[in-house]
């Protein structure tokens, strides 16, 4: 058996570790500027958790799972803008099918009429279904995935307003807020949800050859054919999840505040889907994916919001962080950054061998 | 005597089926027949007029002037997400330097013309030089440009200058001669600041990419980057350039928002960029690089206005039937351009094989 030694210069190299240092660099001024940061308490009114770190992983679940579909996407070469779109027809078709809580709310505990799990199952459905079209245009058409999913994201805010007339419903009915604003072992509902999405696709990804054919085909679309994948049936799955995790993320979204709103729910999320899977050094050229980057990329984004949020800078500010992050993320990762880089980690780990 | 090169043989008729043609008349063709119908349904109540023509350029004008650097990007290969932020931030800084400090609005156009040049300018240097795919530069592009905007203030601000307000107000009539007076035609019909400006700048780009060496060497890098540069052409000056002309574009395309609006929001043209690049797609675009026609993208300006228009003269449609029919618009499109696309790459192997 090989002994698996511990390799420095592949520590250094992997986008991950950066990351990680990344986020912990933040952490660590946040920490300096309010040691109360990382404060956790117990709320007995609520039984959960409560506290800034509980309420990053909170507020970063949608972003995170959409994240999950979008690290495949982008590992094909591609890239999906319709997940903001399918969010907010996700809450549309949710709300839509508990309008009845509206009319029978004076009659409280009749919430039998129509069945729950048609509000879970009918975003989910359809959003995998507007995925399968995104999937068909790309893989059967030959289009460039930009282009194939800038259609939904113009028309999907246009049919999430047909779905419901243009109205905006609110609902008080409470097994809905469950999947926004429970919580289950201490901790709220979406980290749960996040941590099982998370788990599923990892293993569904890592534990069959999903996830070796999707970086094939990311790498070689005509090699892996020829090698015997079906390319267009991994394009297919793969947009179909990202649909379907749109639809996850749109119920969470509009579980937190009871209500659809068309026009501003998701509002780029497919931008910061993106940058989280960026971040979590995943090459946009597509290719080799990581999971777990995009994981951590997503908390990051979220830890500099609510940075921004909690000393009190001007919220929208967040965007110009973003900006100066994805700067820093992109020289680091480019081909003339990382050559250079590459080089002088070889110089050390040659002198090393030299002095050993 | 040189050898006459076969392409110069073309008949006058296959000079003009030229497949890259195929998307423009299929945009143009395609505005007809809605025009028609239009004129058709709607022609009792005025849609036939031409202040509803006009009207129909004027409010996409600055959509359409962006559309125009856009449609340069778009030839190269690239992409620009960053636009509609720039031309936000040019009506923030405009805004913000007229009405809060005082400064005259051509000092404050200043400004934002070199704040938004060179902007353009470093991202495509980025995107050249470090090889960054150019939808993740202009996404920090956007970002940047969006986050500054709302660290100069996050409240509208409303501009009054006598020069601003004279370039809003800046009307140029129809009129017609009448018993020996011209008078204005009735519904009157005018041009204003933003439309001049929009057919000046369609003007200045159908000849940047038909006359001038650039124009070819933006085709050439479109077609095949590597190639170009084999070729000896200037690619990393190319590139530069179009990503600064788009800047100005969007530059010039904010400040033509601000005519309108007459005031700077650091949310205004929230996604204007996919719109600016729905027009030029909508035109004949290709994403893919190397096809394009200033034509088109006016073309694809006006077709993505006269559905609007229709929705409005029909009064019972809601608002947004404009943006399903927009998309499924870009859907039809596409799937011709590809139809397109496909045809003549297999007549290309047709004709390696034969020779």
């Amino acid at each position: 058996m090989k002994k698996k030694s511990f390799n420095l210069s592949g520590v250094m190299q992997s986008k991950i570790t950066w990351a990680v240092v990344a986020e912990l660099l933040i952490l660590l001024v946040c920490f300096i500027i309010r040691p109360d940061f990382f404060s956790i308490k117990y709320q007995p009114a609520t039984g959960m958790l409560y506290g800034s770190l509980i309420d990053i992983l909170n507020r970063s679940a949608e972003i995170t799972i959409i994240a999950m579909g979008m690290t495949l996407v982008i590992a094909l070469g591609g890239t999906d803008l319709s997940v903001g779109s399918l969010v907010a027809l996700s809450g549309a078709l949710a709300l839509k099918f508990l309008r009845w809580d509206v009319l029978v709310y004076n009659t409280p505990g009749d919430y039998t009429v129509k069945p729950f799990i048609l509000v879970i199952l009918v975003p989910l459905a359809v959003c995998t279904l507007m995925g399968m079209f995104n999937g068909f245009m790309i893989s059967r058409i030959g289009m460039q995935p930009i282009i194939a999913t800038l259609i939904l994201m113009v028309c999907g805010r246009g049919i999430a307003q047909i779905v419901t007339n243009g109205k905006q419903f609110t609902t008080l009915y409470s097994p809905f807020r469950v999947i926004g604003q429970g919580s289950l072992f201490f901790l709220p509902m979406p980290i749960i949800i996040t941590a099982v999405v998370v788990i599923g696709v990892s293993l569904f990804v890592r534990k069959t050859a999903f996830g070796t054919m999707v970086e094939s085909v990311g790498i070689n679309p005509s090699a892996s054919r020829l090698s015997g994948i079906d390319s267009k049936k991994i394009i297919m799955i793969v947009f179909a999840l990202t649909a379907f995790l749109s639809a996850i993320s749109g119920l969470i979204t509009a579980s937190r505040v009871m209500s659809n709103d068309s026009n501003n729910f998701g509002i780029n999320f497919e931008m910061d889907a993106i940058l989280a899977v960026v971040i979590g050094g995943t090459n946009m050229s597509g290719g080799k994916f990581s999971l777990a980057g995009t994981v951590i990329g997503s908390i990051i984004i979220r830890t500099i919001v609510t940075f921004v949020y909690y000393f009190g800078i001007v919220s929208e500010a967040t965007m110009a962080f973003k900006a100066l992050i994805i700067i820093v993320v992109i020289v680091l990762q480019s081909e003339p950054v990382r050559k250079k880089m590459s080089k002088f980690g070889k110089k050390k780990v040659t002198g090393g061998v030299q002095h050993a | 005597m040189p050898e006459r090169i076969p392409e110069q043989r073309q008949s006058f008729a296959s000079r003009f089926l030229k497949p890259q043609y195929v998307m423009v008349y299929a945009t143009v063709g395609i505005f007809i027949l809605i025009y028609i119908y239009g004129a058709v349904r709607f022609g009792s109540i005025g849609f036939t007029t031409l202040r509803t023509f006009i009207n129909m350029f004027k409010d996409n004008a600055y959509y359409g002037i962006s559309a125009v650097g856009m449609t340069l990007v778009l030839i190269t290969g690239g992409i620009d997400l960053s636009v509609a932020s720039v031309a936000c931030l040019t009506g923030m800084i405009v805004a913000y330097g007229t009405t809060v400090l005082g400064f005259h609005p051509a000092v404050c156009m200043l400004v934002a013309l070199i704040v938004g040049v060179g902007l353009g300018v470093l991202q495509g240097a980025a995107i050249h030089y470090l090889n960054v795919p150019p939808f993740i530069t202009t996404l920090a592009g956007n970002f940047l440009a969006r986050g500054v905007c709302s660290l100069i203030s996050r409240e509208s601000i409303s501009v009054s200058h006598p020069m601003i307000d004279a370039l809003a107000g800046w009307k140029w009539y129809f009129k017609k001669y009448v018993d020996g007076e011209w008078v204005k035609i009735k519904p009157i019909a005018f041009i204003n600041v933003n439309l001049f400006v929009f057919i000046v700048m369609i003007i200045i780009g159908t000849i940047i990419l038909q006359k001038t060496k650039f124009g070819r060497n933006i085709y050439a890098i479109g077609g095949n980057e590597q190639s170009a540069k084999l070729m000896g052409l200037p690619v990393a000056k190319t590139k530069i350039m179009v990503y600064g002309f788009n800047g100005l574009c969007s530059v010039i395309a904010g400040f033509a928002y601000l005519l309108e609006v007459k005031s700077g929001w650091n949310l205004a043209l929230n996604g204007g960029e996919l719109e600016a690049i729905t027009c030029a797609v909508i035109g004949g675009t290709l994403l893919t690089g190397g096809v394009g026609y200033m034509v088109g993208t006016l073309f694809g300006v006006l077709l993505k206005s006269v559905i609007p228009a229709l929705i409005t003269f029909n009064g019972n449609l809601l608002s947004w039937w404009g943006k399903i029919a927009t998309g499924g618009l870009l859907a039809l499109f596409i799937v011709i351009q590809r139809i397109v696309v496909t045809t003549s790459e297999r007549n290309k192997s047709k004709k390696k094989e034969a020779t």
